[in-house]
């Protein structure tokens, strides 16, 4: 179990790392999978050990100064020599501003310890860089209601507790055994130093599945794979991504001004100067606070309120793992709406919910309720405008039977079509639903649910989506959010049908007009 | 507190008239450099620049810099209500919702007071960057607003072309088509009537007309309007004002037709 759990976090990792170029170090991982911080480091180890080539590793170093023993310090190195990047030197005993620098190129004394901090694709110019991804989620974590159970709130990982904090994470930690021990006496020693520290990681945990973090973002279980680690990619991709929207800008309209200009990027709304200083501020408090990040530092609720999830999470991940672990495979979503105000540029590597047989039979069953009725209605009145659209699908072709519903953009859909469910017996011979499993053109496999049966002309578009999202019986349910912004309204889809809405709409709206806020950024 | 007296009363209602029609909200920005306003048509096409300076201004006093939401249409309204030769004084004090326009006859013997409410305005400012641009061309304002004026009742838009042979006009509508090329000519007497094109390289851009004749409605502010062409930015139309500073428009460009065949 363990090993499998594990390995889903490394797998994870690579995809964090060389897909999303983001920064994970051992704090952000622990309060992601909610391991406790010194698996997330042999985590770390073990996979820079096992997928480390070409990618930059950040390691601490901790231990007495040669020249100081009183001192003890904390630096962060790079990899290829040890060469000294930044120094971030956390005093428990004195802290000296004037020493830090003068000792910077000093040798530690033979019994640091050498940790991995963080892994990365690239060292970030900006050491502050490497704080935020975990500071970003600090933050969130900190934001959710008291109600919610979080690691921060019950200040689960914390070396020093706090009488007045009740730790009620119900998990039990994973046995390490199977990951290589690394410098467990760099551990020790940490921890003889710090002697009030506790080690609540070892009964905090729960189950570290790459699920885990399912339950802890700000939407609940019930959203499905809304995982934190979108929000932080989103976070910190808004510059790419408006360049990227940019670009297509230009494309739709010809060309734009925003390719010489661009746009402002939104700014991540991550403090860096706080965070950074935060963490270089020496801590009288004790090493640990520091090492658990500035997070810690941050009082937490007197009394959290009982969990309840706790069970449920574990259920989630108890049935992930056992149906789902097979046949996990990473999507990638491509939209290309062009509305402006969306993230949905974002390549999406979020690892999706296996495709839920029972959620197909459950929505057979029910074919003619209201709600399914009503869509339906709605997508035969759009049948008529999307005529244009029907002729280009290589699926209507094949298929003229069958209505389809959809999260991926029209313009995806082309490709082989693998029918998974046709077989199974419908329950009403007019209409069933289908899921449906094709190769897109990028080579990514799309599970769609799709209708089957008697109301054939309704074609599925970008529109058709915004409705059926609602659907708790659409696999769509499972995706991640971003997908549910691509309904393309009018602006993405073909041009003959943009001309169509534009005309409907308003008449005074000019597709062909450029918009000056392309070409012009806001200050 | 601000108080800006411009002898020149004329000039800003004369601002305000081109302005009014395009734009119906906006920020107008008092700093020591000077008095400005930046906005976009509700259509996000077109953005307006104005400035004033400082130094064009009889007495100019601002404490701080502050910014003034009106509604031009009111601001307008109540700046008709001056004469030609009036001089005009805008006062504002800290913190105050509203603000004062002082008329006084050119002999002081009728002092006119209006006070006009400021409102919020929700505003984004864009950063306009200095730009190359591929051909400039100057014209009498007269000349240009005509042009306009006449393409307009042929078609929609308008394809401004520069050459080293002149600036051409087109349009294309329904009843046929028109183009007017205008070339240099620097052999005028007068040198506001001159047409004069610099250009490093040709361009071409189509542009909506019904926003270049509400451009030219600056006309009255100055014989000459300054036409900057870039085939990837705005058209720049400026008017100045003279020993003051100046309108600017920027209009998007639309969409070249052949380009938009291309498109799957």
């Amino acid at each position: 179990m363990a090993d499998i759990e594990t390995l889903g976090i490394v797998d994870e990792i690579q995809v964090l790392v060389s897909d999303k170029l983001q920064v994970v170090s051992y704090k952000w991982l622990s309060r992601n999978f909610l391991v406790s911080s010194d698996s997330a480091k042999r985590l770390l180890q073990e996979f820079v050990e096992k997928h480390g080539d070409g990618l930059e590793v950040v390691y601490s170093l901790s231990g007495w100064m040669k020249d100081n023993p009183s001192t003890y310090h904390i630096r962060l190195v790079s990899t290829p020599n040890l060469a000294v990047l930044w120094q971030v030197v956390a005093t428990i005993i004195k802290a000296q501003a004037a020493n830090f620098y003068a000792e910077a190129k000093k040798e530690f004394s033979d019994d640091c310890s050498v940790q991995v901090y963080s892994v990365q694709a690239c060292i970030p110019k900006d050491p502050v860089a490497l704080w935020n991804a975990e500071f970003v989620q600090a933050e969130e974590l900190f934001r959710q209601p008291l109600s919610v159970d979080n690691c921060l709130l019950d200040n689960r990982f914390c070396g020093v507790s706090n009488p007045f904090v009740q730790r009620n994470g119900g998990g039990t930690i994973p046995s390490t055994t199977t990951v290589p021990q690394v410098k467990s006496e760099a551990l020790g020693l940490r921890k003889s130093n710090c002697t009030a520290q506790v080690q609540p990681e070892q009964k905090k945990v729960q189950l570290p599945s790459p699920s885990a973090s399912e339950s802890r973002g700000t939407s609940g279980p019930g959203e499905g794979s809304k995982l934190v680690a979108d929000k932080h990619k989103v976070a910190q991709l808004p510059a790419a991504k408006k360049a990227v929207q940019s670009d297509k800008s230009s494309s739709k309209n010809g060309w734009s001004l925003a390719n010489m200009w661009g746009r402002v990027p939104t700014k991540p709304k991550v403090d860096n100067v706080s965070a950074s200083t935060s963490d270089a501020t020496p801590n009288p408090a004790g090493l640990s606070l520091w090492l658990f990040g500035n997070a810690a530092q941050v009082c937490a609720p007197e009394r959290v309120e009982d969990r309840i999830s706790d069970d449920d999470d574990q259920q989630v991940n108890i049935r992930r793992t056992s149906n789902g672990e097979g046949n996990r495979k990473r999507r990638v979503i491509f939209d290309f709406s062009d509305e402006e105000d969306e993230f949905e540029d974002a390549v999406n590597l979020a690892s999706p919910d296996p495709p839920k047989q029972k959620s197909i039979i459950g929505s057979k069953q029910t074919p003619s309720s209201p709600e399914l009725e009503n869509q339906e209605v709605k997508k035969v009145k759009e049948a008529d405008s999307k005529s244009h659209e029907q002729e280009r699908k290589p699926l209507s072709t094949s298929e003229p039977k069958k209505s389809e519903i959809i999260s991926e953009h029209a313009g995806l859909k082309n490709a082989t079509v693998k029918d998974e469910v046709a077989a199974a017996a419908p329950i009403s011979p007019k209409r069933r639903k289908v899921l449906k499993t094709r190769i897109d053109e990028r080579g990514r496999e799309v599970t769609e649910v799709v209708w089957e049966g008697e109301d054939t002309e309704t074609k599925a578009d970008g529109n058709t989506m915004k409705k059926t999202d609602n659907n708790p019986a659409n696999s769509t349910g499972d995706r991640p959010p971003i997908t549910k912004k691509s309904p393309a309204l009018g602006s993405t889809a073909p041009t003959n049908q943009a001309g169509k809405a534009g005309n409907k709409k308003a008449g005074t709206k000019d597709p062909k007009q450029g918009n000056i806020l392309s070409f012009f950024k806001k200050a | 507190m601000l108080e800006l007296r411009l002898v020149q009363g004329s000039l800003l209602k004369k601002v305000l008239e081109s302005v009014k029609d395009l734009v119906n909200d906006a920020n107008f920005d008092c700093s020591a450099t000077g008095f400005s306003l930046q906005a976009m048509d509700s259509s996000h096409v077109a953005l307006v620049a104005l400035l004033l300076r400082s130094e064009g201004f009889e007495h100019y006093r601002c404490d701080r810099n502050i910014s003034m939401g009106m509604n031009l249409g009111n601001m307008a309204k109540m700046l008709k209500c001056a004469g030609n030769d009036d001089i005009i004084t805008i006062k504002a004090d800290d913190g105050s919702d509203t603000v004062t326009f002082m008329f006084e006859s050119p002999t002081q013997d009728k002092i006119a007071d209006f006070e006009m409410k400021l409102m919020d305005i929700d505003s984004e400012h864009l950063g306009i960057p200095e730009a190359e641009y591929h051909a400039i061309v100057r014209m009498p304002s007269a000349e240009f607003c005509r042009i306009c004026k006449d393409l307009s009742s042929i078609g929609d838009t308008v394809v401004i072309s520069v050459t080293k042979e002149g600036v051409k006009f087109s349009t294309r509508g329904d009843i046929g088509t028109a183009n007017i090329v205008c070339r240099q000519n620097t052999t005028v007497d007068k040198p506001e009537e001159a047409t004069v094109i610099e250009m490093n390289e040709p361009v071409s851009l189509t542009f909506a007309l019904r926003y270049l004749n509400s451009f030219t409605k600056a006309s009255p502010l100055s014989n000459t309007v300054t036409i900057s062409l870039s085939s990837e930015l705005p058209v720049v139309v400026e008017y100045k004002i003279a020993e003051m500073g100046y309108v600017r428009f920027y209009l998007a460009p639309k969409i070249e037709e052949d380009e938009e065949e291309t498109k799957p």
